[in-house]
């Protein structure tokens, strides 16, 4: 192998890799969206590839902001951390009235923002707004870091953000709340702060739980599935999925309980629905997939050009994970039920679009990359 | 560009080591789910697979089977089913999305006039998530088409024209129809609820008419896949009756023409309490024709607003009501008894004859009655002076039939009774046959007195399929053949599944005897009392009854002709029974003589049966009242049928018991 000499441009970069394994998983998700509710869609709509085709048409919506970042230099976006911030905040504000034909509900609770012929989540938009912003707000003060004092600081300055959006959803502004955790982690050097800020999150959302009084059901819903009715329909029918899947499952497009037992199969259970029809050696596939994913996405922020992109990274890579994770905890019972989505593989048209941008940003950093910085990772 | 450049920042060594504890961190959390992945599936996988398959109840679907029709001997339909369709609105599809709801509520309200757009709007609004609701029941398919055509019309390019027309589907049933309503009611008879047999030929043939409904259902094949299966329905067999129902039909008009005539004549109310006929053809047992009277719809059985005022209907109770439907659906042919009167004579005589007791050439002298431990009169109180046996039945002379009883003996009496099939059951197929068997004499339990009436057809009762089948032996040579109203059952294509022959049951009289009595009836008609049923130019052989009713002496009379008819080769038995005529003077046959004429003179000639004598101008010019002295034609009822009635309760106790035979 030869070395290429100090000075001398390297050739551009391109994780060829990490887009193969987002096209693959993207591809999948198709496949597996198309088993899970094509049963559902013919009886309900006559047409058993309805969720299919308007989850390509997501897809072909996601490629524009996908390769638009990809194309741009990421680094332009530190200009407008501020304005991303702002702007996803006044959205966030603006989703909470009660505005008729600019807000949608959906489940009895307004979420959605209506732009012409565009309609989506603002709270979707909130977390890759939070990673840009937050990445610019840790380069400019990288040393100060190492006070916890200026941890506060940055945790007070995302607060508004936070509260606003948890007001709506709360899984969203725990997802967001993670990623800022995560990204200022990774930043500081320090570890049992941490430790101390994740437990606070945690009794947080405990103690918010037990408050709200629609949750609290959730939460008996977890706690005993079998008794707790209604509530406890999805996470029990998700269950029995998962449950008589075994090793290799049933095969592909054999599922039983997609047939209307697990409500709403195409989004958050499409886990359930995997685990039924390949199996748990099906599932392992899938999250190792995933982990795939994030390992090519540490890979990159490790050997990007500089700590904002670095950062940028970081954040799209704790987003990816936490909703993997937090959407297999659901489906497994493991904690209560929050509606997040798998990412790539559920359906949905906002958050898809969004995660798509961000890979777009993740492939837009990996262009920045020198060949021979690589080596030193190995 | 280079005055910007600022000392880049770089992603640290540490800053690295991080993002790898950050890495290794979620790969150890995302294995500890997949450990409790495998927990699930090691602790409940089993538990959960049964679970699944436990839960999967597919949707099975019954295929309504087709009730099989009535048909009579020449293939008219006098019962069917015909489809009819539900419509079912499913609301959850109809409001899935706006754009639905407006146009489908539109279709609706412009195809079924009967349905409400407000009613239709508060279920898209109330009843969203409902899957069935029942917005009309029972169309016919011309109702249901314009929806359908609405519904499919596509334009030239084969796009759906009303492609919003959502959540709408008809579900097919099948309702019985009698096409012609009235005609042989009791004898067809209706179902209930779908496809059960009420009463008639519909409950006694109930499981012959009805199909097996058919499914359309999914089962899970051992690789757990769902198998979809249809297993169509089979529809139920067709009947085909000897019933006629161009005789029937004739037969019901000519007793609704009598019962119109002396409706309201002497008492209050119909013409009669019952007027019932048989028509047999007396050579297999086939019924022909079987009425009775007041007739209902069998397309609405339940209706009694032709029978009775509304007013009366409301202060009704439901038990007095159900009585009053009981007895309208009953078939008086078969279930009713009565005591029979003088039509038993010819058995009496037949007896004799074939015992040897009683010859051709034996002669009584009536002296007007007999006495036992009680004076039993004759019609005539004087009496008929001498009686050849041939007079006697001619006369109808009660006290040359008690002579003759003397001679013929209990045991001879009660042996031919029987063997005419008095007491038992005829074994028709139709449902509700009363028995009769308490309602005879034995050996042991039988008196002088007894023997005496009741060779006169007073003082035991029988049933008029009865009286019918064992008189069709009498004059077809002997053959006693068993009464039915089925002749055939076919499938639904139409192929013979079984064919009733005639089913002869035993031997009667012998061939002698039966001329004998034929002969003598002959004379009945020709010269004796029956001459009112004659019809001019037929032969005809026929016997008359006038039968005192209990309590006895209160002037209450059931009045009956027996006729047959050519009298060489009868081709048809016409038995006419009138309970309790509307009139002052109840006790003379000619009231059932006068309908068995108009009925016969009409269906003679519809069955090419052609006159075989002169006409000689009898009986001309008369209609169904005959124009006798009781008939008074005004409409002015005298007095109420019960006050009458309960007036002579009263007089019963202190009035002595007297029996009266008349004609």
């Amino acid at each position: 192998m030869s070395r290429r000499k100090r000075g001398e441009k390297g050739t551009t970069y391109f994780d060829y890799s990490l887009l193969f394994i987002l096209i693959f998983l993207l591809c999948f998700g198709l496949v597996m969206l198309y088993s899970s509710s094509s049963y559902t869609s013919a009886n309900k709509y006559g047409d058993s590839a309805h969720y299919l085709k308007l989850q390509l048409r997501n897809i072909l919506v996601g490629l524009v902001p996908m390769i638009f970042f990809a194309k741009v230099d990421y680094r332009i976006w530190r200009k407008f951390g501020t304005l991303a911030y702002l702007g996803s905040f006044f959205l966030c504000v603006l989703v909470m009235l009660p505005i008729p034909g600019l807000v949608r509900s959906s489940h009895g609770q307004s979420r959605w923002l209506n732009l012409g012929p565009l309609s989506f989540q603002p709270s979707e938009l909130a977390k890759i707004a939070m990673i840009i912003f937050l990445a610019m707000l840790i380069e400019k003060i990288p040393k100060q870091l190492d006070k916890f004092s200026s941890i506060v600081k940055v945790g007070a300055i995302l607060l508004p953000l936070l509260g606003v959006v948890a007001y709506n959803n709360l899984s969203t502004a725990v997802i967001i709340f993670a990623i800022a955790v995560c990204m200022l982690f990774v930043a500081s050097p320090r570890y049992a702060q941490f430790i101390g800020v994740g437990i606070a999150g945690i009794a947080f959302v405990v103690v918010f739980i037990l408050f709200a009084s629609y949750r609290s059901d959730r939460v008996d819903a977890w706690l005993h599935p079998e008794t707790a009715g209604d509530a406890g329909f999805q996470t029990l029918q998700g269950l029995y999925a998962i449950g008589s899947g075994k090793l290799f499952g049933k095969g592909l497009g054999q599922s039983l309980q997609k047939m209307g037992n697990v409500p709403e199969a195409q989004n958050d259970m499409i886990f359930s629905i995997i685990c039924e029809e390949l199996g748990l050696f099906g599932a392992i596939c899938v999250v190792l997939l995933f982990l795939l994913l994030l390992w090519r996405m540490m890979i990159i922020a490790n050997n990007a050009k500089d700590l904002y992109g670095a950062l940028l990274v970081t954040g799209v890579m704790s987003h990816i994970a936490i909703q993997v994770i937090l959407n297999i905890a659901v489906v497994t019972n493991t904690i209560p039920n929050t509606g997040v989505i798998l990412p790539f593989i559920s359906y949905g048209g906002t958050s898809l679009v969004f995660l798509m941008g961000e890979m777009g940003l993740v492939l837009s950093v990996s262009k920045g990359i020198r060949l021979e910085t690589i080596e030193s990772i190995g | 560009m280079k005055k910007r450049k600022k000392p880049v920042r770089k992603f640290n060594r540490k800053m690295r080591t991080k993002l790898i504890v950050l890495f290794s961190g979620i790969v150890a959390v995302l294995c500890g789910l997949i450990g409790r992945l495998m927990y699930i599936e090691y602790t409940s996988g089993d538990k959960y697979e049964k679970k699944v398959l436990s839960m999967q109840s597919y949707d099975s679907k019954t295929i309504p089977y087709q009730r099989g029709d009535i048909v009579d001997c020449s293939g008219t339909i006098l019962a069917t089913s015909v489809a009819v369709y539900n419509v079912i609105l499913d609301c959850s599809i109809m409001t899935d999305r706006e754009e639905y709801v407006e146009p489908t509520i539109a279709a609706l309200v412009e195809c079924f006039p009967e349905l409400k757009r407000e009613e239709l709007e508060s279920y898209a609004k109330e009843k969203k998530n409902s899957k069935y609701i029942v917005l009309a029941r029972k169309l016919p398919y011309n109702q249901i088409q314009p929806f359908i055509e609405l519904q499919d019309a596509v334009d030239e390019k084969g796009n759906p024209v009303h492609p919003n027309i959502k959540g709408v589907w008809f579900e097919k049933e099948y309702q019985r129809n009698y096409p012609y309503g009235k005609l042989a009611a009791s004898v067809i008879g209706f179902t209930s609820s779908g496809n059960v047999g009420t009463t008639g030929l519909e409950n006694y043939y109930d499981d012959v008419l009805n199909g097996v409904n058919g499914r359309e259902y999914g089962y899970l094949n051992s690789d757990s896949d769902l198998e979809k299966t249809v297993i169509s329905a089979q529809d139920g067999n067709t009947l085909v009756c000897s019933i006629d129902s161009n005789i029937q039909s004739i037969v019901e008009e000519k007793i609704e023409e009598f019962n119109e005539k002396y409706t309201d004549n002497y008492y209050e109310g119909d013409g009669s309490i019952n007027t019932a006929v048989v028509i047999m053809n007396p050579n297999n047992g086939e019924i022909l024709a079987m009425a009775d009277y007041p007739g209902f719809d069998l397309n609405d059985p339940r209706n009694l607003e032709e029978l009775y005022p509304k007013e009366e209907l409301k202060n009704m109770t439901d038990e007095e009501t159900m009585d009053v439907l009981n007895g309208l659906w009953q078939n008086f042919c078969v279930s009713a008894t009565y005591e029979p009167g003088s039509v038993q004579k010819p058995f009496t005589v037949a007896c004799g004859l074939e015992t040897g007791t009683v010859k051709d050439n034996m002669t009584f002298l009536c002296d007007g009655g007999e006495q036992f431990d009680r004076w039993v009169s004759c019609v005539n109180r004087n009496g008929h002076g001498i009686e050849t046996v041939r007079s006697t039945l001619m006369d109808s002379c009660n006290d040359a039939i008690m002579q003759m009883t003397y001679k013929i003996g209990k045991e001879n009496f009660l042996e031919y009774q029987s063997v005419f099939g008095f007491g038992q059951k005829t074994g028709i197929d139709l449902p509700g046959e009363a028995s009769t068997a308490t309602l005879v004499y034995t050996a042991d339990n039988m008196k002088p007195i007894d023997l005496a009436t009741n060779a006169f057809g007073q003082n035991y009762n029988c049933t008029m399929v009865q009286m019918a089948s064992a008189f069709c032996s009498l004059i077809n040579g002997g053959t006693y053949y068993q009464p039915h109203v089925v002749t055939k059952i076919t499938d639904a294509a139409g192929n013979t599944i079984s064919t009733v022959e005639p089913k002869a049951v035993k031997q009667t009289v012998s061939e002698s005897t039966s001329l004998q009595i034929k002969d003598y009836l002959y004379s009945v008609v020709t010269d004796g009392t029956g001459g009112t049923a004659k019809v001019d130019g037929y032969s005809m052989g026929g016997k008359t009854g006038t039968a005192q009713k209990l309590p006895r002496g209160t002037g209450e009379y059931l009045v009956s002709f027996m006729g047959f008819a050519p009298y060489d080769n009868p081709q048809l038995l016409i038995y006419c029974v009138v309970d309790e005529p509307n009139a002052g003077d109840e006790a003379h046959s000619y009231f059932a003589q006068n309908i068995v004429r108009e009925i016969l003179e009409e269906v003679l000639p519809y069955m090419n049966i052609y006159p075989d004598e002169k006409k000689t101008g009898r009986n001309k010019g008369l209609d169904v009242t005959g124009q006798n002295a009781q008939y008074t034609g005004e409409h002015k009822p005298v007095k109420k049928r019960n006050e009458n009635q309960k007036k002579e309760e009263k007089e019963e106790e202190t009035k002595q018991e007297q029996e009266k035979e008349e004609n």
